[in-house]
């Protein structure tokens, strides 16, 4: 027996009576039936058996009787059909997905004219990773509470008259030489900037200010400060064998998705026994931290200090002088820290969350140190993803309140909703004389502005986007506008006297610009065409639009070079030399953060994988989408050290959610005199003296959804965010927290499916791993009289002939990071309807895939196992676990695991079946006939993986359901026309996407050729931005997974419970750390179970 | 005997005459066959056998206009080519025909062929109207046929009821008579239940029997009756607009693709668009049966101006009528069937070709699916190299059975499992 303990939540720790007994039962709550039954109306209504006799039969005649009439079906044909569309068959069109926060480019596929599904376009050198946010983009598209058309003065008017009367007004503006100013988030479009230079062009007093709702201009302004360029660099974490994270969530949350990059170096195999070792320090559990190999607690005040003592501690090592510092309780950590990184010098990296000029300062000072620079940072090549400029945010928020601002255009941004309570943004918003937003919904800015222009979705876009030098891609519309919206720059366009359409100005703008940087193509049609069909681009290194947001700089847009590429420039050292920053002053700086006051805590704002910058809040895919760390669904709350619930005395000071993780204590958090009002919920890993809450929240404008649940969802953070040295801080030093005396309910899906300390997740260290493949992943043996044998080699029947293709799967726990992408296209995939909150809490949240989180610690109990403790102590094992209570689960590590059904090929759930709805296929797939099922659940209560998920409603008509995309006339032209939309009391599970693998299938018999892998693939393999689920046929022993299993046959594969016997045709590759701990025993027999 | 010997040898004579003449005609009728399937493969589309111009101009008397027979080869043979080398005639007819270009059928139409359609089109004669009383005997048959054999029964067994009571009135009225003769007092008047109540008590098995029979009768029909539901084989819902398969792909010829085009390409066949009518019937503006007024409510859907020859109003799309409905939770593909599967469409949709009012010809049922699935070998299939190694496997794994049953069905390779149509 191995000697961790992994577990899924606070109460299974502690094995509270409450969860013992939930643990034994199946479902949380019973099903209604004695409430409907002891229901007064029931007696009132005089509806007693005969009656219900009477009504039973009336309807069995009246259901008969109306099943004898034909339904009379129609089918309504185009008049002209569009040459591209066949019915039935889905086109796929390139696209590129940036909302001023995340960028990928994508393919579009749509079926009959609808856009229905995104998957990354693998043509990109940038970014093809969508994660969850961008695989829900395609449900906001059709968002009931996107505006109809432009509003004027809070009326619906039309374009006419809105651009005849914004045209005057600013004419009028323009002619006083009163000062317009267009505020956006980061444009990275070469098309929009010229059309906002062309709006300049004509009213001269325009000016941009860039502004993203979480902006890194910290990372800018130290870069200008090092080394005179103002910009954001690449980081390539495949590079880097040392990565040290001072809060800073890069493989979820942080300026681009460096998952990717990272995960490269995480693989690990007989022939590359070798990982990267990540550092981590920060306040809460993030996805990067959780996924870190050694993590640190760090007080928020004390992230910077941590910086400064790793300089230090590198300096120590390479030579070096020192800063001031102050000792740290982390010293040890640091050092250990430095250490690796000092051994690895040009191999490593140092990233830093903060948004502080003073620690990103220090920052590039380590990194310069590390001889970094045009290694694993790359300032050549910056990304332009984040432009943001807080100060000048700042001040034209000052110069609004001034009233010296007469017009201010807002595009693709909220800052009504975003900007930071001390800014009083509404406020000098009020005092601007003509408001004018772009956005698509009467959100909190639009709602206040005099004229909303509604902009088009980016899947009813022309769009083109430069995320770095010399990379391009293009947008394309790939739905009909929906509503009478239009495109924001044709918007711009139209208002400076330029009545072209977009389109054509957009190819105008890369025949001057984007073509000549090319030598590839000698026609700008073709060349045109060919970068639409491929998405995203790359060209020779012309002159770059450059990063700086204001209007001078526009009119200097990108010349570029004519013909052939420009030379690379040689990697120059960094221009002005490091001495010239006063480190000493930054670190000064740094180091007088005071930490919160007596009682207090720190807070610790973050974006969550789901809700990001909130922009997506009324998407009701991602508020149902679990939290990767609390598994926590539609909410925000505090996240608060099991440890600081606490007193003294050990007396719980809030509910540390030990009834099924749904009761939590409500809290009030008070930052700047502001308070809201949010659960508070333990989180193992909490720094102490810290919380955290998550951004997005809140949002009571964000469109119909938070009417559809009845209530807003959380509460905003943003206004506790705060404006220090020209940036925005992310982060409240003295926040005051008191209970409110008041609990509420929260929607986890964390606890609901024990599992009961059996073996689910292996895992080793990189050291024992290099020694033995086998290292963490020994094999359950059983005693027979022919020796030992593996327990999943003994079979009660034979094999079935399996004549096609062997469906099969394997996930990589190393580089399976939780971020949720694959459950988000699943959802998406497979019509998985949204069930609520209300339900999620009932445990009845149906997701096909969910990805369990396992915190675990070490078994205290050295030398003993928990079966000989519980002897000793005459007590079941289960008990035991309690030992293993609070030092560790300060600081646990944490595993992350895809779970899906895993299409036993002796499944259980299929025995069990009365009416035969669930059943094997000869491909190896199990199998759900919703048309056949009866709804017993019988196949859920006998599924050892609990994967199996019931229709409680008709989730599709019931009333209480609205917020369910399908429900809704727009909403619907999202559901995928080739899964079934399931019904009221049938079961439904992973189909392993079986409809993908028909047509996959089909592909080839029409080709007449055998199949390869990529004809089919499943929806969550598709969306993994790490490529940790690997899906294929196991009959060709030339596909990849054939040949990842075999490589691994010895190594790392393993089969969830195989030990049942049960033959599961997922497999898993046990997760490997880069830490120095050593408890597993490796590969021996870990126990002999009863003899055969 | 001369005679008896000459009269054999004339009718051996009558009937090699006969013979012979029958093997000319039905080869020539066979050779003006072919010359009718290419005509309208290839020819029908645009061009009518009468006088009115569809696409291109009627044909009727078109070898009196024509320059010669040879002119005529080489014109549908290549009309571009003609055209080009500018001879007079051929130029003639491209610009009276607004410059509309024929297709080339150098390709696709053999020397042979095209005497064989030239043939076709010389020797046409206009079929003489049809006899309208033929159509009302035809109409009358099914009426006939309507005539539902549970009425009858109901009928037989009314009147057996009715015959029994007069019997049972007139043995009492007899019984009584002869009584009165006899001088034995009259019968007591017993009330034809008690009486049937006092043969059940004296026939108890036979009461059982019969009850047991009335029954099982009951439960069976009951039973049959309660599978149909939801079976509309039959079912033939009247259609916006009488569009008569008969005509276009029986008497015309068109192939099922021309208009279903999807039926390779999608899981649906797709039904025509308003476009791909107006492919023909831009210039057909008249149909046999119904003349004028079906086509003008497909001019209706496109918008188009057969007056002024132009598309000028607003677009009605046509709400047709499914009729071959199968239920959401079933994925059927054309595709797999068609193109895959080599079936022919006839297999599930029956003789399109000959209904006017398309009908569901089949079940549509799942075990009428299976059933075919379990008997079928797929022709498809053999040659495709993507069923090869899973052939392979399944001859091994059936190869100890009988040679009948070695047959690779689709059921074998998995085609009857629930996942492959449900999910």
């Amino acid at each position: 027996m191995a000697t961790k303990k992994y577990w899924k939540g606070l109460d299974e720790l502690s094995n509270s009576p409450e969860f013992v007994q939930n643990a034994n039962n199946e479902f949380a709550e019973q099903p209604p039936v004695e409430k409907f039954l002891e229901s007064k109306n029931l007696g009132n209504e005089g509806t007693n058996r005969r009656d219900f006799l009477k009504f039973l039969g009336f309807s069995v005649t009246a259901a008969s009787l109306a099943a004898c009439e034909t339904p009379v079906n129609k089918a309504i044909p185009y008049v002209m059909k569009p040459e591209e569309i066949t019915p039935g068959v889905a086109n796929w069109y390139a696209s590129t997905y940036f909302d001023g926060r995340d960028y990928a480019a994508v393919l579009v596929k749509t079926r009959e004219g609808r856009p229905i599904k995104l998957m990354g376009n693998n043509l990109s050198k940038v970014s093809s990773a969508t994660n969850a946010r961008i695989q829900a983009s395609v449900l906001s598209l059709y968002d009931s509470s996107r505006l109809s058309g432009p509003i004027a003065n809070g009326s619906a008017s039309s374009w006419s008259t809105v651009d005849k009367e914004i045209g005057q007004k600013l004419s009028a503006i323009a002619a006083k030489g009163g000062a317009i100013r267009i505020l956006s988030s980061t444009i990275i479009s070469p098309s929009t900037k010229a059309a906002i230079a062309d709006f300049s062009a004509k009213y001269p007093t325009t000016k941009l200010v860039t502004y993203d709702a979480v902006s890194y201009s910290g990372i800018t302004k130290a870069n200008e400060q090092t080394f005179g360029q103002a910009v954001i660099p690449t980081y390539y974490f495949d590079k880097a064998q040392i990565v040290v994270s001072i809060g800073a969530d890069f493989l979820a949350n942080w300026i681009e998705d460096y998952s990717v990059g990272f995960a490269k170096n995480r693989r690990v195999s007989k022939e590359n026994a070798t990982m990267s070792k990540h550092y981590q320090f920060e306040s809460n559990l993030s996805l990067t931290g959780a996924n870190a190999d050694e993590r640190t607690p760090v007080k928020v005040s004390e992230q910077g200090k941590v910086v400064v003592n790793l300089y230090n501690a590198v300096a120590k090592i390479v030579g070096g002088s020192s800063i001031p510092s102050s000792a740290l309780p982390y010293d040890e950590e640091i050092a250990k820290a430095a250490k690796d990184l000092a051994a690895n010098k040009g191999k490593s990296l140092v990233v830093a969350g903060s948004n502080d000029v003073n620690v990103q300062l220090v920052v590039n000072a380590i990194n310069k140190m590390l001889d970094n620079y045009g290694k694993t940072i790359d300032l050549e090549n910056p990304s332009f993803l984040n432009q943001s400029d807080d100060k000048a945010f700042a001040d034209l928020v000052t110069d609004m309140a001034s009233g010296k601002v007469d017009a201010l255009i807002t595009y693709n941004t909220n800052p009504v909703y975003t900007a930071p309570a001390s800014l009083k943004f509404a406020d000098a918003y009020n005092k601007v004389g003509l408001r004018i937003s772009f956005a698509d919904k009467a959100d909190e800015t639009a709602s206040m502005a005099n004229y909303i222009c509604p902009d088009h979705h980016y899947l009813e876009s022309w769009n083109d986007f430069n995320p770095r030098i010399a990379h391009y891609s293009l947008s394309q519309p790939t739905i009909s506008p929906l509503y009478s919206t239009r495109q924001a720059q044709e918007t711009l366009l139209k208002w400076s006297g330029n009545t072209t359409d977009f389109h054509s100005y957009m190819q105008k703008v890369w025949q001057e610009r984007v073509f000549p940087m090319q030598g590839k193509y000698m026609a700008f049609p073709e060349f045109w065409n060919h970068s639409l069909q491929d998405g995203a681009i790359e060209v020779g290194k012309g002159e770059e639009i450059t990063m700086a947001s204001g209007a001078d700089s526009l009119k200097a847009a990108p010349v570029a070079v004519k013909g052939a590429k420009k030379e690379e420039k040689p990697k120059e050292e960094p221009k002005a030399p490091v001495a010239a920053v006063d480190l000493n002053s930054a670190a000064q700086k740094i180091n007088a953060a005071k930490s919160a006051g007596n009682g207090n805590f720190e807070l610790a704002i973050y974006e969550k994988v789901g809700i990001g910058n909130g922009n997506q809040a009324n998407n009701p895919w991602l508020q149902e989408l679990p939290d990767p760390i609390t598994k926590i669904t539609w909410d925000n709350y505090v996240t608060m050290s099991p440890a600081d619930m606490v007193d003294e005395k050990g007396e719980p000071i809030y509910d540390l959610m030990k009834r099924q993780d749904r009761t939590a204590s409500l809290v009030n958090v008070t930052v700047n005199g502001q308070t809201i009002k949010l659960p508070v919920v333990p989180q193992p890993g909490q720094a102490r003296g810290t919380i955290g809450i998550a951004l997005g929240y809140g949002r009571d404008k964000a469109g119909s959804l938070s009417e559809r649940v009845g209530t807003v969802i959380g509460k905003n953070v943003y206004p506790f965010t705060q404006m220090a040295d020209g940036t925005i801080i992310y982060a409240a030093l003295d926040a005051k927290v008191e209970s409110a005396n008041e609990t509420t309910q929260i929607a986890g899906t964390q606890v609901h499916h024990t599992l009961m300390g059996r073996e689910i997740v292996k895992e080793t260290v990189l050291s024992e791993y290099q020694k033995n493949q086998k290292a963490g992943n020994a094999d359950d043996m059983l005693t027979t009289n022919s020796g030992k044998i593996k327990a999943a080699d003994v079979d009660l029947w034979d094999a079935f002939p399996r004549p096609g293709h062997v469906w099969g799967m394997t996930i990589d726990l190393n580089s399976c990071f939780g971020c949720g992408a694959c459950v988000v296209s699943c959802t998406a995939e497979n019509n998985v309807a949204v069930v609520g909150k209300e339900q999620v809490m009932k445990t009845r949240e149906m997701h096909w895939l969910r990805i369990d989180r396992y915190y675990t610690t070490n078994w205290p109990n050295e030398g003993k196992e928990a079966k000989d403790l519980a002897k000793e102590k005459h007590e079941g094992a289960i008990a035991m676990y309690l030992d293993m209570e609070n030092p560790e689960a300060i600081n646990p590590k944490v595993v992350f695991q895809p779970m899906m059904c895993q299409h036993c090929n002796h499944a259980p759930c299929e025995n069990v079946c009365p009416v035969l709805a669930t059943n094997h296929s000869s491909d190896g797939l199990n199998t759900m006939a919703y048309n056949r099922c009866v709804g017993t659940r019988y196949c859920a209560n006998n599924c050892p993986f609990k994967v199996r998920r019931f229709n409680w409603f008709n989730y599709n008509g019931n009333a209480d359901f609205t917020f369910n995309p399908s429900q809704d006339d727009l909403g619907r032209m999202v559901l995928n026309p080739d899964v079934v939309v399931r019904s009221r009391g049938v079961m439904e599970k992973c189909s392993m996407c079986v409809q993908r693998i028909q047509a996959g299938k089909l592909e080839a018999k029409k080709a007449e050729r055998v199949l390869v892998d990529a004809d089919v693939n499943t929806a969550c393999a598709d969306a993994c931005p790490t490529n940790a689920i690997v899906f294929g046929d196991l009959s060709n022993p030339d596909s990849a997974i054939s040949k990842l299993r075999a490589q691994e046959k010895d190594g790392r594969n393993y089969f969830v419970l195989e030990e049942l016997g049960i033959k599961p045709t997922v497999s898993y590759l046990t997760k490997v750390r880069n830490c120095e701990e050593t408890v597993y025993k490796g590969a021996e027999e870990k126990s002999e179970k009863a003899e055969a | 005997m001369d005679t008896l010997f000459n009269k054999p040898q004339k009718q051996i004579f009558a009937i090699f005459s006969f013979l012979f003449l029958s093997i000319v005609f039905s080869s020539n009728h066979a050779f003006a066959q072919g010359g009718d399937k290419i005509f309208k493969q290839n020819c029908a589309v645009c061009h009518s056998l009468g006088s009115n111009t569809v696409t291109g101009p009627g044909l009727k008397d078109v070898f009196t206009r024509v320059p010669s027979e040879e002119w005529m080869h080489k014109w549908i043979k290549n009309n571009n080519a003609l055209i080009a080398a500018g001879e007079p005639y051929a130029v003639k007819i491209f610009n009276d025909n607004k410059k509309t270009a024929m297709t080339v059928f150098a390709s696709s139409l053999s020397d042979d062929d095209i005497t064989a359609v030239m043939k076709y089109i010389k020797d046409y004669k206009e079929p003489a109207p049809q006899n309208p009383t033929s159509v009302a005997g035809g109409a009358a048959a099914p009426a006939e046929e309507g005539l539902n054999p549970l009425a009858i029964l109901i009928g037989v067994i009314a009147f057996l009821i009715i015959i029994v009571a007069v019997l049972r009135g007139v043995r009492h009225s007899l019984k009584n008579l002869q009584n009165e003769k006899q001088g034995l007092p009259e019968e007591e008047s017993v009330s034809a239940w008690t009486e049937l109540k006092q043969w059940i008590y004296g026939h108890k098995r036979t009461t059982v029997v019969i009850i047991l029979i009335i029954l099982g009768g009951l439960l069976t029909s009951g039973w049959y009756a309660l599978k149909d539901i939801g079976v509309y084989e039959g079912y033939h819902p009247e259609q916006p607009i009488a569009f008569s398969h008969k005509i276009h792909a029986g008497d015309n010829a068109i192939n099922c693709q021309y208009c279903h085009s999807g039926v390779e390409r999608s899981k649906v066949a797709g039904i025509p668009t308003v476009n791909v009518c107006m492919n023909c019937h831009k210039g057909i503006t008249k149909g046999p049966t119904t003349g004028t007024t079906e086509i003008a409510k497909i001019y209706e859907a496109a918008g188009w101006d057969p007056e002024k020859g132009e598309y000028n109003k607003p677009q009605k799309p046509i709400k047709w009528i499914k009729v071959h409905n199968l239920q959401d939770f079933v994925f059927f593909s054309h595709q797999q069937h068609v193109k895959v599967g080599k079936q022919e469409c006839a297999t599930c949709h029956g003789e399109v070709k000959e209904m006017t009012t398309v009908h569901q010809d089949k079940q549509l049922t799942m075990a009428w699916c299976i059933d075919c699935h379990r008997k079928t070998e797929v022709p498809g299939m053999k040659n495709n190299p993507y069923y090869e190694s899973m052939h392979k496997k399944l001859a091994e794994q059936y190869k100890n059975l009988p040679k009948e049953e070695q047959v690779i069905t689709v059921a074998k390779m998995g085609g009857i499992e629930c996942g492959k149509c449900h999910y």
